[in-house]
């Protein structure tokens, strides 16, 4: 109890010390650093600044294995690895439907003669029967 | 509020100075894949996860898709309070083309289609020619839990973090309509950020609400959460806030809102995020001929926040047991606790009230009388009379579990 009473308490302080910046017409909601050129110019505010960042690579891979080629040509267009190898074991029927999603619902551009080898890959790497 | 905007710019650089770490400089970077730090099981098969830091201006989260991002919060971090902090606040993305730079000068928010006058507003614009509005709200994908239906099902496998509850403030969406002029006969506003797929092909994610709901006064464009900018992977700058709805609505770096005189037949709103048609969308697995429905409102969750499975209780000594709960789309009227698998029923201590789509803390005494294993539960009623059903809701897509949760605890 004692940690969320002083959870509260800092919340409360924080709170104040939004509202006295606010008093003190502070724009405290500016936790970004400008990087951009000081002052207004074109429709640019003081208190927005311009964010930029790096979106870390995956270093996820599929496992070795026949259709491991077309796993990593097709799938990783659209989506790391991570989101394969993280599903329940699926039936080869399901993996089959998932990767006719991926082509009819979102357009990969699997060739269909690569649907059963790719469906047979997913279900040996992460399958039941 | 907007007269700070007036203030020379260097008042702000000493107030960020002053306060000292408000700097993003900090907080950015990743340049690379930092590797793990530590790793978490969840109680499903298939369950380990790494836990990263490598996301900016994120702290630790666990990681379920690197590309689009799919980040969980960790469940202990909703012990900590209320408000889930911005750095621990839940991630995910549809489509990999997100902007990693957002530039304020040039960001516009369009109003347009079936308006008597489309207009872009500038950031500048939002904050300081309307009155802000805040709310505490209550953000969750439709598929939290998902790792835990049974059957399993395809799709990201989150365990009970794909949620958080933050104070949003920004701009009442009716009042940004009314500057437009929405036309007699709209029937839809559709919503759309700058991400978009890889794929030409791929179709780009927008949602829709029927007009009615955007004008309800509650639905808002944010520009802040907790009292800052969003992160960029939470929206940045703006994001739609849907309180009391699935987070599928509330579109992330909202720069584009349409006005449409006819129901919005794009995919993200007519072949994805359906639900059946059933109460709890609760289907028997393999069920056939359901009539399908976008995906709505929320329904009541409660959940323990600092008892795990396998917990040791001292007979005889009083602990409190603590968790958070939720309405849903209305308030939460009360949260029933049960310390031997649901036979009796107690009413939890209920915390300060933030609003009726917030979190709210619940807490109880537990104070063991006899040795043994004992199975803890928690259930929570909305204001509506709905509550989290015994059994666990199971559909295809993995969506809206809320179960009645329990914990299996012993008694020493």
């Amino acid at each position: 109890m004692l940690k969320r009473v002083r959870f509260m308490s800092l919340v409360s302080v924080l709170f104040s010390v939004a509202m006295l910046s606010l008093a003190c017409g502070v724009v405290w909601w500016s936790s970004a650093r400008a990087d951009s050129a000081p002052g207004k110019q074109n429709g640019a505010s003081r208190q927005w600044a311009i964010v930029r960042v790096e979106l870390p690579a995956s270093d996820e891979s599929f496992p070795p294995g026949v259709g491991a080629d077309i796993a990593t040509s097709q799938c990783l267009i659209c989506h790391s690895a991570g989101m394969v190898l993280t599903q329940p074991s699926l039936k080869k029927d399901e993996w089959r439907a998932e990767i006719v999603k991926m082509r009819t619902a979102y357009g990969a551009p699997i060739p269909e003669d690569q649907v059963a080898g790719l469906a047979e890959y997913l279900t040996n790497i992460n399958g039941r029967q | 509020m907007q007269r700070s905007l007036l203030l020379p710019s260097q008042s702000r650089r000493q107030f960020l100075t002053g306060v000292g770490g408000l700097g993003l400089t900090g907080l950015l970077g990743a340049p690379a894949w930092s590797g793990t730090d530590e790793s978490v099981v969840f109680p499903f098969v298939n369950g380990d996860r790494n836990l990263v830091k490598s996301f900016p201006q994120k702290g630790a989260m666990v990681l379920q898709r690197s590309r689009p991002p799919l980040l969980e919060t960790p469940f202990e971090v909703f012990d900590q309070g209320i408000f889930t902090p911005n750095d621990r606040f839940y991630v995910r993305w549809h489509l990999a083309n997100i902007p990693n730079v957002v530039d304020p000068r040039t960001f516009r928010l369009n109003v347009r289609g079936h308006v008597k006058q489309s207009i872009s507003f500038t950031l500048d614009d939002l904050v300081r020619k309307f009155k802000p509005v805040e709310i505490a709200a209550v953000n969750q994908c439709s598929g939290n839990s998902r790792g835990f239906f049974a059957p399993r099902v395809a799709g990201g496998q989150w365990a009970n973090g794909a949620m958080g509850n933050a104070l949003w403030r920004g701009v009442s969406l009716k009042a940004l309509l009314a500057r437009a002029g929405v036309r007699a006969d709209a029937q839809q506003v559709r919503f759309n950020g700058l991400d978009t797929g890889i794929l030409p092909q791929t179709p780009d994610f927008v949602k829709s609400l029927d007009v009615d709901h955007a004008l309800d006064g509650e639905v808002m464009v944010a520009y802040a959460m907790n009292g800052k900018p969003l992160p960029l992977l939470n929206g940045y700058p703006l994001r739609l806030v849907v309180p009391g709805w699935y987070a599928t609505y509330w579109v992330k770096m909202l720069d584009d809102i349409e006005v449409l005189d006819k129901s919005d037949d794009n995919f993200w709103m007519t072949r994805a995020y359906l639900v059946p048609d059933t109460p709890l969308a609760d289907i028997v697995p393999g069920q056939q001929g359901v009539k399908l429905i976008p995906i709505n409102r929320m329904v009541p969750r409660s959940f323990f926040t600092n008892v795990k499975d396998q917990a040791k209780f001292k007979v005889g000594e009083a602990t409190t047991v603590r968790g958070i709960a939720f309405g849903g789309d209305t308030g939460l009227a009360k949260v029933l606790f049960s310390a031997d698998a649901g036979s009796h029923w107690q009413e939890a201590r209920l915390g300060h009230d933030h609003g009726k789509y917030s979190f709210r803390q619940w807490t109880v005494e537990l104070r063991p009388t006899s040795m043994g294993p004992q199975i803890l539960m928690v259930k929570a009623f909305n204001t509506a009379g709905a509550s989290q059903p015994d059994r666990a809701n199971w559909n295809g897509s993995g969506f809206m579990r809320n179960v009645v949760e329990s914990v299996s605890v012993q008694s020493v």
